[in-house]
């Protein structure tokens, strides 16, 4: 039988706010433990909530940049339950009136592109984390990540396959990146995804039996959760091996499993109900729309601009606007050299393989674009041939070097006076009368020994179009 | 003024419920006997900046929690004893259920109750987030204004607050009109009433109707207990306060920390706003009680009167006389308790006519003199 794998994801990204969300503490990651809270953070008494506006701003940006729809009016609720990494034994988030609602994010796959909508993006406050202490059996806990700000952005169950939650998660970050919302790390936790799952013979209607899955902390642990996931559903429903009962699951990344989390089987209630403390947040036309003029260039609009306008090629483009890092160094080289054609030419060829010679991930490349686009210009304009351009990009690179002082200091530009050149060239040919005879005989292959020759002398430095060129003058008249 | 001076008195007591950098602020309860506040209170920062003495601490009903069953009223007030004994020439407390007012009017002192959100709430220890105000004890209603204008103002502290950096409170001189809700001042006492007629005599009167005054207590009780039952949470022996000295297990070390350190009315409180947010009742109390509480905000028009007057008891039932304490909190409002003939009287005013109540109190204890 075929059986059908059902997906919804709830993906929480924490704000690239300054502060907490209800407080002035830091919300900085990895500052030394309990070095960021303050007594409202510690749930101590006396301390009311004071909202973030910035925080608001970004849940804003989030819903411009995934087509939402933005609430006139949001609250916040608390949610209550007693666990020693939430010191209040409240966190306030939003649960009647969420920034926003119905939105939606296109993806790519090999089957083509498709709408994920999105039930709701909300605000929250993270929970503090706890540190077990195996060797003397004791817990500690670290309230820094206490009260910094989230967005949960929650999914329909959209989802049929993997490969559309990997594209939906790269789509999710980029837009979320460009837009400023959030750093987007999973592995610092900054953006952080659970998956609801069910499995149904192809055909049915109805949703099977759900789980979802938590605890995953890269896109390769994801893909495999499901897959793990999926195949005990599928499994399940044939064989009759286990009965499936809606719970949440962690993933085991070494053991490349899924386990139950029994202990919170018990449905815990949360007593939601709007937070006393808090005015509700008008959210007006003008702010929504200050917002979105603060928004930089999104991925799509970049998109849709680098092929309709400038006419580059769709694969480049993509590529291009699918890393924050690249479209940034693309626009920001663009600025001193306008000829996109061959600034992305240069972005995905040579400077992506020098990145990597050097080590550089494609999100770590640090250019000053300036430099770079002079570079280009240079040997657009045979100031200095290919071989060199690559060399200095290299050092623009690793170095920081000023393009221009270091080829006047190396001697590097190219040799444009033909005078030198043809004197090289006989020189070439004098030396090598047999290779001279061959070409005369008809080996048209032999010029590109020549050509090498020629170069060797000149010291690289010459334009090999040009040497081409004078070496068969040369070899013609005699 | 100087008549109100007593040695030492010319300084403010302030209710253990306010946090001073330094000392301990216990709220009342065996849960916080230990607590030293981390800072001071936004309100204790601005007297302390204006050169206003702080005398000490008042004790209080433990979190302020009134207890609402029982024959007779519980609770006890160090704010309003501060002042009614001369220690002090004004107290600071916050006051939900009335325990203050009442017993400010028992003690023939007076009650400022500001508009919510007028007075920052930094560094007073929560009780129901939706109704914490601090107010102001005092001898008299002009002198007691005259500290709220110190105090009162925005701070950037607290989230819920009016703009205004300051509010000068001043008596207007106007001719005032006092509406009268008969059906509720038909429910006093001789004497009570008798206090309100000779009150009202002194002004043009206007009936007024509260039609859903009999259930304000309901309405405030179960707002107020959900909203303390969320409150109370953060005392889990885990961080701060109390910690149960023996447990096996993180549920027991809740479980034996809040049943050691609260006392009977906040595990009441606790309990009963628990279940009122809980699934199946959330629709049947809480949400219900939110509707009423906004349909008797808004019953309360104050067109065609300035200021409402009621009594301060209604028998002795401490249940039916919540509902005479709790209009204000529940709406918002500002409220004067202030005594008049050995008896305590209650106006009430539009949020941030406070003015309103001084002009009312300052002609009626004027025309009292000459008369």
């Amino acid at each position: 039988m075929n059986y059908e794998v059902v997906m919804g994801l709830e993906v929480h990204v924490e704000l690239a706010t300054q502060s907490k969300l209800f407080c002035a503490c830091s919300a900085k990651y990895g500052a030394d433990a309990n070095e960021s809270v303050c007594p409202a953070c510690a749930g101590m008494p006396g301390m009311p909530a004071v909202t973030n506006k910035r925080a608001v701003a970004l849940g804003i940006a989030a819903g411009i940049v995934t087509n939402s729809q933005i609430a006139r009016v949001m609250t916040f609720d608390k949610k209550s339950y007693f666990y020693p990494d939430l010191p209040a034994g409240y966190q306030i988030t939003q649960y009647a009136a969420p920034v926003c609602t119905n939105g939606w994010v296109e993806i790519e796959t090999e089957a083509g592109t498709k709408r994920i909508t999105l039930k709701q993006i909300h605000i929250e406050e993270d929970a503090g984390k706890l540190v077990h202490d195996n060797r003397t059996g004791t817990t500690l806990v670290d309230f820094n990540r206490t009260s910094v700000p989230l967005v949960e952005i929650v999914s329909n169950p959209d989802f049929r396959s993997a490969e559309e939650v990997v594209a939906y998660l790269e789509k999710l970050r980029a837009l979320l990146r460009a837009a400023g919302v959030s750093d987007c790390k999973m592995e610092e936790g900054s953006l952080r995804c659970d998956v609801n799952i069910s499995v149904r013979p192809a055909g049915q209607q109805s949703f099977g039996v759900r789980t979802e899955m938590k605890n995953m902390s890269s896109l390769k642990a994801i893909v495999a959760a499901i897959a793990f996931e999926s195949e005990r559903h599928i499994d399940a429903l044939e064989t009759g091996s286990e009965v499936l009962i809606q719970e949440t699951r962690r993933w085991d990344d070494n053991k490349g499993e899924t386990f139950s989390m029994r202990e919170k089987e018990n449905a815990t209630d949360y007593r939601y109900f709007p937070n006393p403390e808090l005015m509700p947040i008008v959210i007006s036309d003008e702010w929504i729309e200050e917002v979105r003029a603060a928004l930089p260039e999104l991925p799509h609009e970049k998109y849709e601009r680098m092929t309709a306008e400038l006419g580059l090629p769709d694969r480049d483009s993509r590529i291009v606007t699918g890393s924050k890092n690249l479209s940034d160094i693309f626009d920001g080289t663009l600025a001193h050299y306008d000829k996109p054609r061959e600034v992305v030419n240069w972005i995905l060829g040579d400077m992506l393989s020098a990145a990597k010679g050097i080590n550089m991930g494609e999100g770590d490349i640090v250019l000053d674009c300036q430099k770079f686009a002079r570079v280009i210009e240079l040997a657009d304009s045979q100031a200095i041939n290919r071989n060199v351009a690559k060399k200095l990009l290299g050092l623009v690179l690793a170095d920081g070097i000023d393009p221009d002082a270091y080829v006047k200091e190396h001697g590097l530009g190219m040799v444009g006076d033909t005078g030198a050149i043809e004197a090289a060239v006989k020189e070439a040919v004098a030396e090598n009368p047999k290779s001279a005879g061959e070409y005369k005989g008809g080996n048209q292959k032999v010029l590109g020994f020549f050509v090498g020759k020629v170069m060797r002398k000149l010291g690289g430095k010459a334009d090999p179009k040009l040497v081409g060129r004078l070496l068969r003058d040369h070899l013609d008249k005699q | 003024m100087d008549s109100y001076l007593r040695p030492g008195g010319d300084a403010v007591a302030l209710e253990d419920s306010i946090m001073q950098k330094g000392q301990p602020v216990t709220a009342g309860s065996k849960m916080l006997e230990n607590f030293i506040s981390p800072l001071d209170a936004t309100v204790v920062e601005r007297l302390r900046g204006q050169g206003v003495a702080i005398v000490g601490r008042a004790r209080m009903t433990e979190f302020g929690v009134a207890r609402i069953s029982g024959d007779r009223p519980e609770g006890i007030s160090g704010a309003v004893d501060a002042v009614a004994d001369g220690s002090a020439r004004w107290a600071l407390c916050n006051d939900v259920f009335g325990i203050n007012r009442r017993l400010a009017a028992q003690n023939g002192v007076c009650y400022i109750h500001p508009t919510y959100g007028t007075v920052s709430r930094y560094g007073l220890v929560h009780l129901a987030s939706s109704m914490d105000q601090i107010g102001v004890v005092c001898r008299n209603a002009e002198d007691g204004f005259a500290l709220l204008g110190r105090i009162a103002g925005k701070d950037a502290n607290d989230g819920a607050m009016f703009p205004e950096a300051r509010y000068d409170y001043a008596s207007t001189g106007k001719d005032i009109t006092v509406g009268l809700p008969e059906a509720v001042i038909g429910r006093a006492g001789t004497a009570q009433k008798a206090a309100l007629r000779e009150f009202a005599g002194r002004f043009r009167g206007a009936a007024v109707q509260i039609p859903l005054f009999p259930l304000v207590k309901q309405v405030m009780y179960i707002l107020a207990s959900a909203e303390i039952s969320s409150n109370l949470t953060r005392y889990d022996g885990i961080k701060f306060g109390y910690q149960a000295p023996r447990y096996r297990s993180l549920k027991e070390l809740y479980t034996n920390t809040r049943t050691e350190a609260f006392g009977l009315d906040a595990k009441l409180a606790a309990i009963m706003g628990t279940m009122f947010l809980s699934q199946g009742y959330y629709t049947r109390y809480y949400d219900k009680a939110m509707r009423l509480r906004r349909l008797v905000k808004e019953s309360l028009t104050f067109a065609g009167y300035d200021v409402l007057a009621l009594p301060c008891a209604i028998g002795d039932d401490p249940y039916e006389n919540l509902s005479l304490y709790a209009l204000a909190p529940l709406a918002g409002l500002p409220s004067l308790v202030f005594p008049q003939q050995r008896q305590g009287i209650q106006l009430i005013a539009a949020a941030r006519n406070e003015n309103a109540l001084l002009t009312a109190w300052k002609s009626a204890t004027k025309s009292a003199t000459k008369g």
